[in-house]
């Protein structure tokens, strides 16, 4: 199991998020609520164009992390900077977020509510509302913007709330469980728009369970739990560190009861044949003795955990570390 | 993109902005607003087209004698005096036999009937007969209450001329003045305290003990609904909670403020309809009983609207936000419950205690600015500054209360967790 060090992809820092400079530095934070410790001793950064995929069970201290970079609360020790300066109100008209625990002014039409949000982010009214004018109609709610909230259906909601998330181009994009309650068609509209942000220049933080859209969209990722950091790198490379060295190869030929020198186990898993390779031995050379054995490979994939996996059994193995402790 | 150049005051202002323009195009605020105005309207064009109720004698007889709609007096004088009619002391008075009498409330063409006895007036036994009453009617009250007046000064006048009292002394017995009043300056008016200078400076300390809670009301209102409607998130990430609370507070006030200033002006406007100041001429407030009377009224609503705003955040919804902010809203109309001792006797222990109270002191030293002869500065000094002090300290503590709750939801956290938010510095 890797160990709660940052890794960095196999050829170095060569991606264009790697050379930016952070959005958000987070050091050494720790909060406490009551007799309870939410955040131990935190420290991580968010780059600009990236995607820092923010995971952790229920309770691990995400949503709090993301208020004290919002300076919505304050961290009780270490240091917060976002974009080099404390956070507060200089940086919040660079900052969009989307809380987990979200809705509209119910009585109110939503382009009032939009532009509101917009001016409170350092828009001018007439700015404000004509982006949000424009950006309503860009997501199909150009007839329904002058209607109350509490008329609209709920996908038309989660339009209207992503709109104000990012009415106001926001250097940084906070989303806390954003996929929750999204129907499909919202999901994929949502994905476009963190991507587009991404690639625009923004840095996103995102909260996630689902860790298919965490592997999808995440270029780095940041586990924690019980507000302590237990991962924190890029997926591929935190993928790697966890591949238990398996490849599968699915073909007429090939069995789990064959002889190959560079494998130490082979199990059947699926109608594919799931084999350990020795250590120090590499997949070219299973495939070397596949092909001698003259075996008609039609797959051969190295094995690397999904993110799920991965975060299951970083979080169990924890919990494990501390029961025992 | 970096839209800079936000303050603090320029977010105080948006919040502001925002939460008076939606107060004031509530549909609730607006019928509230002309409820008042339009409820005075309707009082005043009654008394208008009502006159029989203004004068004491009651509503039309339906029907009645040529002289339509107005009403007379039907005596049958079953004594030996011999009583005949003076128009000018007793001018609804119509002689009739019984019989008459009788069938003319038999008609409904009267209300009642008064028969002086055989006996009068050595028994002074007056009967009034009429049809048998069908319930509580204010307007006969008052009918029969002048009828009586009319018939005591006709019957007085009378008894007078019989006994050979001259008439002029007669009439001085019937009615032994008329008041005129005059101010030491020479100018005619009230001298000394009136009913009305009285009940216009009341009625405008009532309007601003109202619009307190009124305002206040909306307050917890705002609060309360964007902890609801999951707004308040969002809205934190823009703003920090004490901007935020600071302009909900100015905004609300103003809004309060609006309906105040709506319902005295139509006050005044009433008052012109009624000429001649509707009975009010030379009531005056003095220019300092204003200000001072602003001071309360801003430093109550302060403190008022920092507890409601504070009692919106911890809530964990609207129904036990209001049944928290009436605990505290009983406290400050205290000093109306007791306003008989306030009127009575204005430096009693109560009304001193009243007034140095910070939840009881804008309304107490409100009145006591209405009904003090003279402005009691000790009283004013000492009420103020502890009312000051209060409204800092109370608006403090509910800013951090406001601060660490408004994200809580649904959730009542307990007291020793609101204490311990008071005290926290961040």
């Amino acid at each position: 199991m890797a160990d709660a060090r940052e890794t960095t992809g196999a050829n170095g820092p060569s991606s264009r998020a790697d050379t930016l400079t952070p959005a958000v530095v987070v050091e050494g934070v720790w909060k406490r609520f009551g007799q309870t410790d939410v955040v131990q001793d935190l420290s991580f950064e968010v780059r600009r164009g990236e995607v820092l995929g923010f995971l952790g069970p229920n309770g691990a201290g995400k949503t709090t992390t993301m208020r004290m970079i919002l300076d919505i609360i304050r961290p009780d020790r270490g240091a917060i900077t976002v974009f080099g300066g404390p956070p507060g109100i200089a940086h919040q008209s660079r900052v969009g977020y989307l809380p987990e625990e979200r809705g509209l002014y119910r009585d109110v039409p939503i382009l009032e509510t939009l532009t509101y949000f917009g001016a409170l982010r350092g828009l001018s009214t007439r700015d404000a509302r004509d982006r949000a004018t424009r950006l309503l109609t860009e997501v199909g709610l150009g007839e329904a913007m002058r209607k109350k909230a509490a008329e609209l259906s709920r996908g038309m909601h989660q339009k209207a709330q992503v709109v104000a998330t990012v009415l106001h181009e926001p250097d940084l994009l906070i989303v806390d469980e954003p996929f929750q309650g999204l129907d499909p068609v919202n999901a994929q509209m949502l994905r476009g728009v963190l991507l587009a942000q991404r690639d625009r220049g923004a840095a996103v933080v995102m909260s996630t369970h689902d860790m298919t859209d965490a592997q999808k969209l995440c270029d780095r990722i940041l586990l924690i739990d019980r507000g302590r950091r237990l991962l924190y790198g890029r997926v591929p490379a935190i993928q790697r560190a966890f591949s238990d060295g398996a490849v599968e190869v699915r073909g007429a030929g090939i069995s789990a009861t064959g002889r190959y020198r560079c494998i130490s186990e082979a199990a059947e898993v699926g109608g594919s044949v799931r084999f350990l390779l020795r250590e120090g031995a590499s997949p070219r050379e299973l495939f070397r003795e596949l092909a001698d054995e003259g075996a008609a490979v039609e797959r051969f994939e190295v094995s690397t955990p999904t993110l799920d996996e991965i975060f299951i059994r970083t979080v169990a193995g924890d919990r494990r570390a501390e029961e025992v402790r | 993109m970096s839209t800079g150049g936000r303050s603090f005051l320029h977010l105080i202002a948006l919040v502001a902005k925002r939460d008076y323009v939606r107060t004031v195009r509530r549909r609730g605020f607006v019928l509230g607003t002309l409820m008042l105005p339009l409820g005075i309207g309707v009082f005043i064009l009654l008394s208008t087209i009502l006159p029989g109720a203004a004068t004491g004698m009651g509503a039309e007889v339906p029907g009645g004698p040529p002289e339509a709609g107005e009403l007379v007096l039907l005596v049958a004088d079953e004594s030996e005096l011999g009583l005949e009619p003076q128009p000018e002391l007793a001018p609804h008075v119509e002689l009739v036999s019984r019989e008459d009498g009788l069938a003319r409330l038999g008609e409904g063409t009267a209300e009642e009937l008064y028969v002086i006895l055989p006996g009068y007036p050595d028994d002074p036994t007056v009967l009034r007969i009429g049809n048998p009453s069908s319930g509580f009617d204010v307007s006969a009250l008052q009918r029969q209450a002048g009828q009586q007046q009319e018939l005591a000064v006709w019957l007085q006048s009378t008894l007078l001329e019989d006994a050979a009292v001259p008439p002029e002394i007669a009439r001085r017995v019937v009615s032994p003045y008329t008041l005129a009043t005059e101010t030491t300056a020479g100018e005619p008016g009230p001298a000394g305290p009136s009913l009305a200078s009285f009940l216009v400076p009341f009625a405008f300390t009532m309007l601003f003990v109202m619009s307190i809670f009124i305002t206040s009301g909306y307050l917890l209102q705002s609060v309360t609904e964007e902890k609801e409607n999951r707004v308040v998130e969002i809205v934190l990430s823009s703003v920090p909670a004490l901007p935020l609370m600071a302009g909900k507070i100015l905004g609300l006030g103003a809004a309060g403020l609006t309906q105040v200033a709506f319902w005295v002006l139509s006050a005044l406007v009433a008052l012109a309809l009624l000429g001649d100041g509707g009975g009010l001429a030379g009531v005056s407030i003095a220019p300092i009983t204003v200000v001072l009377g602003l001071v309360y009224f801003a430093l109550g609503y302060l403190g008022f609207g920092a507890i409601f705003s504070a009692v919106g955040a911890l809530a964990p919804g609207s129904r036990e936000a209001q049944q928290y902010a009436g605990f505290f809203g009983f406290f400050a109309v205290v000093p109306v419950i007791f306003s008989s001792v306030f009127v009575s006797d204005i430096a009693s222990p109560i009304v001193v205690i009243l007034a140095l109270i910070p939840f009881t002191a804008p309304a107490a030293m409100l009145m006591v600015l209405t009904l003090s002869t003279e402005i009691p500065w000790g009283m004013v000094i000492v009420s103020i500054v502890s009312l000051a002090i209060f409204t800092a300290l109370a608006t403090v503590a509910s800013a951090r209360v406001f601060r660490a709750t408004l994200l809580l939801y649904g959730v009542r956290p307990g007291v020793r967790a609101i204490v311990g938010a008071m005290f926290a510095r961040s």
